[in-house]
């Protein structure tokens, strides 16, 4: 448990998380079991082990096959409200509302369609920048082309969209 | 119904697709209507040629598409996620960046992620640094931002050791390919004479240039790892231009030829009429099998036994 705690808090890719199959490979065949035990563990410190899948629908395929494929990271389970980010405000406003706009076009719309939308608030470049950005770091997906966005493996993993929504319509 | 209203409606499947538009607003059920009135008209015409099959699948795989959304719409519509996308659209653009952080934040379960520093890393660090040179150097060399080379690193491994361990081979790669495309033109050349000699009266596609299957190609090995080894450098020449590969869709075969300088030029003003038609290079993926090379192998036993009896009863 100790090697699975070490493995997922502490980042040896780019991207946070751990492969499945790095997981198995690291603690052996029974590293869900291992995992289902680390995140009783975690609870008591208002975390939690997440499984998600990075294709574009989320969902494909199942069982242990699927599993290693999935990406399994360490999620707090309290929405934060103090700043965790050293994100700049401009650029978290940028994905908010990018993501609040490919979620009302149903999880998928062109990105310049997302990018006609927020030009009107902020300036292209820092438009394009960050949606390259956030691309990269798996909050917003791109398809082959370059010219469809959707909802990246990052952002269902780490939004709450449902509350994203209610929020913003509340506001 | 004329083919160019098929591909307007083609276009518009597209467009929903790609836009994510309502795609309720194509009316699948009129649009096979016109599709089945079209296989009506054309049955007793052209209905079989390849480009009209092709159509017709085409604009099938795109229905399909459109009924997936549709069927993903009606979900997306029931489910607790659906609002408004024009009030969406609305609030979005009445609220302030902040006002929009602080939503996200508030939804916001961020990954926990962190990074340490290692002795182990700092080691590889400190080894990367010693077998760095300075700029002055670099720029000497004309290379600028150099990556230390293996040998340089302390602890690494040197060429000789990779060598021992069958990850780099003592000849040099050029010398190699070389050896790969000069078999490749000569096998080429003689496959090619060989069919032009067998279909000088049928108008076969193989001997209408100097080229041989792919797979008799790569497959003439003794092992199937020399097989797996001959594709991979093979797919070097097609890189750099020194071969080229085409699929024959009819035959379902996948043929290679040698591209020698003087086709080269030739091939480039083709690829620049072919530009102008907007045709691009693309990767193509061949699968090669154990299976598939054992089955190869039996086949062209057969075929030089059938051979061999051949010339036999030839010469008696």
């Amino acid at each position: 448990m100790k090697k699975a705690a070490q493995l997922l808090f502490f980042r040896g890719h780019r991207i946070p998380g751990v492969k499945g199959w790095e997981l198995k490979r690291a603690l052996g065949d029974d590293y869900i079991k291992i995992i289902e035990v680390l995140n009783s563990t975690l609870d008591k410190l208002g975390m939690e082990v997440k499984q998600i899948s990075e294709d574009e629908a989320g969902r494909e395929g199942a069982g242990e096959e699927k599993a290693e494929r999935d990406r399994f990271m360490i999620l707090l389970k309290n929405p934060v409200i103090e700043k965790a980010s050293a994100e700049r405000i401009d650029n978290v406003a940028i994905l908010s509302a990018a993501l609040a706009y490919i979620i009302s076009k149903h999880g998928k719309t062109s990105r310049k369609a997302v990018e006609d939308f927020l030009i009107e608030k902020f300036h292209k470049h820092r438009i394009y920048s960050s949606i390259d950005r956030y691309i990269r770091q798996g909050y917003l997906g791109e398809d082959d082309k370059g010219k469809v966005l959707y909802i990246g493996w990052r952002a269902r993993a780490e939004v709450d969209r449902k509350t994203l929504l209610d929020l913003i319509i509340a506001s | 119904m004329r083919p160019d209203e098929l591909f307007r409606l083609l276009n518009f499947c597209k467009t929903i697709q790609t836009e994510g538009t309502d795609p309720f607003d194509l009316d699948v059920k009129k649009f096979l209507e016109m599709l089945k009135q079209y296989y009506k008209n054309n049955k007793n015409k052209n209905w079989k040629s390849l480009n009209d099959l092709l159509l017709d699948a085409d604009t099938i795989a795109e229905l399909a598409k459109i009924i997936e959304l549709q069927s993903k719409w009606i979900k997306d519509r029931s489910s607790s996620f659906y609002m408004e996308p024009g009030l969406l659209d609305l609030k979005l653009k009445m609220m302030e960046s902040e006002q929009l952080a602080a939503a996200f934040l508030k939804s916001w379960y961020p990954i926990i992620a962190m990074d340490q520093m290692t002795q182990e890393r700092l080691k590889e660090g400190l080894a990367y640094w010693n077998a760095l040179l300075p700029f002055s150097e670099r720029s000497d060399r004309n290379d600028e931002f150099p990556s230390p080379s293996t040998a340089e690193v302390e602890g690494s491994l040197a060429i000789d050791d990779l060598i021992a361990m069958s990850i780099f081979s003592g000849r040099e790669f050029n010398d190699v390919l070389r050896s790969v495309l000069e078999e490749l033109k000569e096998r080429a050349s003689v496959s090619s004479n060989g069919s032009n000699n067998n279909n000088n009266s049928n108008n076969n596609s193989n001997n209408n240039s100097n080229r041989i299957k792919y797979h008799d190609f790569i497959y003439d090995g003794e092992t199937f790892e020399k097989s797996v080894e001959k594709a991979y450098l093979t797919s070097h020449l097609v890189n750099e231009g020194k071969a080229e590969i085409v699929v024959e869709p009819l035959e379902e075969e996948v043929f290679i030829s040698p591209i020698s300088p003087g086709n080269a030029t030739a091939n480039y003003a083709q690829s620049e009429i072919e530009t102008e038609t907007e045709t691009e290079s693309r990767s193509i993926a061949i699968s090669l099998s154990y299976d598939d090379w054992l089955r190869w192998r039996q086949k062209r036993n057969r075929g030089n036994r059938g051979n061999g009896k051949k010339n036999g009863q030839n010469g008696g």
